[in-house]
């Protein structure tokens, strides 16, 4: 049922051997409007921002003119750079871990109705909807080291003898506590995603398993991971994206401090406080380009076809 | 004879209907003529009062770092001028984002918006900002004692907003609980204070400095450095901090201390200035604040709703290490970007906020109720002597004389253009001392580091 085939796409199907496909033009009419949003909307900025990285842009140094790789060598030679990329691999290694099994095991609980399971996936589609500045403010009080919810929850239940400060204080620490706050947001869609996968798994396929007689942790690893494997890449890609891209909760919980800046962060402090816009460029589009290959990476690991 | 009586009835209602429908329309198109009537006379009405209105169907936008002035005087300037007002509030960190977003990408936001003290040299060059002599004489502003810091080369690139300026703050009640009878007058008594507070347990952690790494914790060192005796930069803009026995340095040494010795609230890490202004002092929790934002005891401290601690904090002038220091103007300004789409009805709505009565009245003159929360002190001299003769501000005539006579500028040798970076690498800088990752020594080289790349 997972095949490894790739069916080539934009032909017809043919009716039998030796009969040629005929070629419709109808999808391609129908995506185009979608391609040039797509083009005018992602495509066209993606240009202007590789070709104003090679570029000296920053209105306090005028005029503008070509420096060649200049800005990338002096990005890679910026401590601030390195530190804000290493802080970053870190996000993305918390953000997707927790988000994928958060997502799984939401997505697992989910998968049967039960009374009040609209109620149940509305409420847990919520934070979602929230911006990430939103989540951010909410989640500072929360982390609170005065009077926060998780420091009092904490102490009564005496896991902790004193007050912490969650963030801040130390650089891993600082940037768990951060992506538990984009896994809140993250995770519900990706849940979803993965409940549309399991949702596609025949019952048959779950009872025929369990006349072999396997146990519920060997269903999970050897019939429902498999097959839920679009789901999965589709959810994965997603998260490393936002993982990457963290800025909101950075931002709000963390302000300018370099303990937890991630390239975004960086990218900002660069353009926008220091105005070089041509380093904010470089930046940008090496941020871009790394998103894309890791993406392409995870899909190609991860994603099988599958057919019942 | 069945059919023509049918015929008949039918005929005698058809015209009933005809004569019913006909009445009908006669009715509604009377109505619609005696509407249509009313509703050009209105309009000739309404464009004659229009007309005497200068801006008149225009709209603007005013992207501002606080709450708007009330409903009703908005409503004021927009009878008075035909401009409706758009008010935009977003945090004071973003907003300085989109300025330099929008106006770098030659993109309209708001016809008036902030422009802070520390940025007018860098929009001076930038030429980011309408030039204001135009619309302002400056002749006739001798009641504004920070108009100076907007002027760059003798263009005005943004007209005073409020005078705000640095200033300590303390709760006298508490105080009073810990047995201190007199308020301190030097640095030494000021942290002496402090520290018996904590001691006698009326606050565990007195005093407040908001140590996220933002804009208000590289003010607060300007503050402390200027009470210690020195400045941060000489006339070359070259670092003044780097030798221990430099009052910068001293300065950073105390706040780094004051947070590692429990002085400060451990949550002090994670806020901005305003939050720890409005969720500690405002609360009580707190006991000081050492560079406050003159007005803050008129329109937070002693705002019910707002506060907990409503008429126990006063101002106090500056404790230095030899008597009074300095307060530090750090004035937000009003400015039109030059993306704007109405410059006149911007210049009219900047003039209008600096009114000398709008600006008393948003300061307290006739009560709560047409105060802006957070609105610092009037930029008019006229304005707080308004105040005082009405008796609606807790120590006029301390803050008119620090006003009036030791206020000046964080930058005695002017601001330098890169100021931006300068203030990030404070402020990172501090926290990151703050939070022993690391030293003093290392914090310092390292601001200097960044001001002498900068040179």
């Amino acid at each position: 049922m997972v095949s490894n085939e790739k069916r080539p796409a934009g032909l017809g199907h043919g009716k039998g051997p030796g009969r040629r496909a005929q070629f419709t033009a109808l999808p391609y009419l129908l995506i185009l409007p979608l391609v040039a949003v797509i083009g005018i909307l992602a495509l066209y900025p993606t240009y202007v921002t590789l070709s104003q990285s090679f570029f000296r842009v920053d209105p306090l140094d005028p005029p503008e003119r070509f420096i060649g790789l200049e800005n990338y060598a002096k990005l890679f030679a910026d401590p601030a750079v390195s530190n804000a990329w290493g802080n970053t691999a870190y996000y993305a290694v918390f953000g997707v871990t927790l988000t994928v099994l958060v997502g799984l095991g939401i997505a697992l609980a989910l998968r049967y109705p039960f009374r009040g399971r609209g109620l149940v996936l509305a409420c847990v589609v919520l934070p979602w909807a929230l911006p990430g500045v939103v989540e951010g403010i909410i989640w500072d009080w929360i982390y609170n080291p005065s009077f926060g919810v998780l420091n009092s929850i904490l102490s009564s239940l005496h896991v902790i003898a004193q007050y912490q400060v969650w963030i801040s204080e130390s650089r891993l620490v600082s940037i768990f506590f951060i992506s538990v706050v984009q896994v809140w947001q993250t995770a519900p869609l990706a849940a979803l995603l993965i409940l549309a996968s399991l949702q596609n798994i025949p019952e048959e396929v779950r009872d025929a398993g369990s006349l072999d007689g396997v146990n519920r942790l060997q269903e999970l690893w050897y019939i429902t991971l498999p097959l839920i494997r679009p789901g999965l890449a589709i959810a994965m890609v997603q998260s490393v994206i936002a993982s990457l891209n963290i800025f909101d909760q950075v931002y709000v919980l963390n302000g300018n401090a370099p303990t937890g800046a991630s390239v975004v962060m960086q990218t900002y402090l660069t353009a926008f406080q220091n105005l070089n816009f041509g380093q904010g460029y470089a930046l940008s589009f090496l941020l871009t380009s790394l998103t894309m290959g890791i993406s392409v990476i995870v899909l190609r690991l991860v994603y099988r076809k599958v057919d019942f | 004879m069945d059919c023509l009586l049918v015929h008949h009835w039918f005929d005698h209602e058809s015209r009933k209907a005809n004569l019913m429908w006909e009445g009908a329309f006669r009715s509604l198109a009377a109505g619609a003529l005696v509407g249509a009537m009313l509703l050009s006379g209105a309009a000739v009405t309404r464009a004659h009062t229009n007309a005497a209105l200068p801006f008149a169907g225009q709209t603007i936008t005013v992207a501002w770092a606080g709450p708007p002035p009330p409903k009703a005087d908005l409503d004021r300037f927009t009878a008075q001028t035909g401009a409706k007002v758009q008010w935009v509030t977003l945090g004071w960190d973003a907003l300085q984002t989109k300025i330099t977003a929008a106006v770098q990408a030659h993109a309209y936001f708001a016809d008036v918006t902030d422009v802070d003290w520390s940025r007018v040299g860098q929009y001076y060059l930038l030429k980011w900002f309408v030039p204001l002599n135009k619309y302002f004489d400056l002749s006739t502003l001798k009641d504004v004692p920070q108009l100076s810091s907007f002027i760059y080369n003798g263009q005005l690139v943004g007209m005073p907003a409020d005078s705000s300026f640095t200033v300590t703050t303390i709760n006298t009640a508490m105080l009073k609980k810990a047995g201190i009878t007199t308020l301190p007058a030097t640095f030494a008594e000021y942290t002496t204070d402090l520290k018996q507070l904590q001691a006698k347990g009326v606050s565990a952690h007195p005093l407040d400095i908001p140590l996220q790494a933002a804009e208000g914790l590289s003010t607060y060192w300007y503050q402390v450095t200027a009470a210690m005796g020195g400045t941060m930069l000489d006339k070359a803009h070259k670092p003044l901090f780097t030798n221990p026995n430099s009052a910068g340095y001293k300065a950073l040494a105390w706040i780094v201390n004051a947070y590692k010795t429990g002085l400060v609230p451990k949550a002090n890490i994670t806020m901005l200035d305003g939050q720890a202004q409005q969720g500690e002092m405002a609360l009580g929790r707190v006991a000081s604040v050492f560079s406050d934002y003159s007005g803050n005891v008129g329109s937070l401290y002693n705002i019910p709703g707002q506060s907990k601690v409503i008429n126990q904090v006063r101002y106090l002038p500056i404790p230095g290490v030899k008597g009074t220091a300095p307060n530090l103007g750090n004035p937000d300004g009003m400015g039109i970007p030059m993306t704007a789409r109405n410059v006149a009805a911007g210049a009219a709505f900047i003039k209008w906020f600096d009114d000398a009565h709008n600006q008393a009245l948003w300061s307290g003159l006739n009560g709560s109720k047409d105060v802006i929360v957070g609105f610092t002190l009037p930029m008019r001299l006229s304005s707080l002597e308004m105040l005082i003769k009405a008796n609606k501000i807790q120590q006029g005539d301390l803050l008119l004389s620090m006003l009036e006579h030791h206020a000046q500028a964080a930058f005695p040798t002017g601001i330098p253009p890169w100021y931006n970076q300068f203030s990030a690498a404070v402020n990172t800088n501090i926290h990151s001392a703050a939070l022993g990752s690391e030293s003093v020594q290392a914090a310092a080289q390292a601001i200097a580091q960044t001001v002498n790349s900068l040179q």
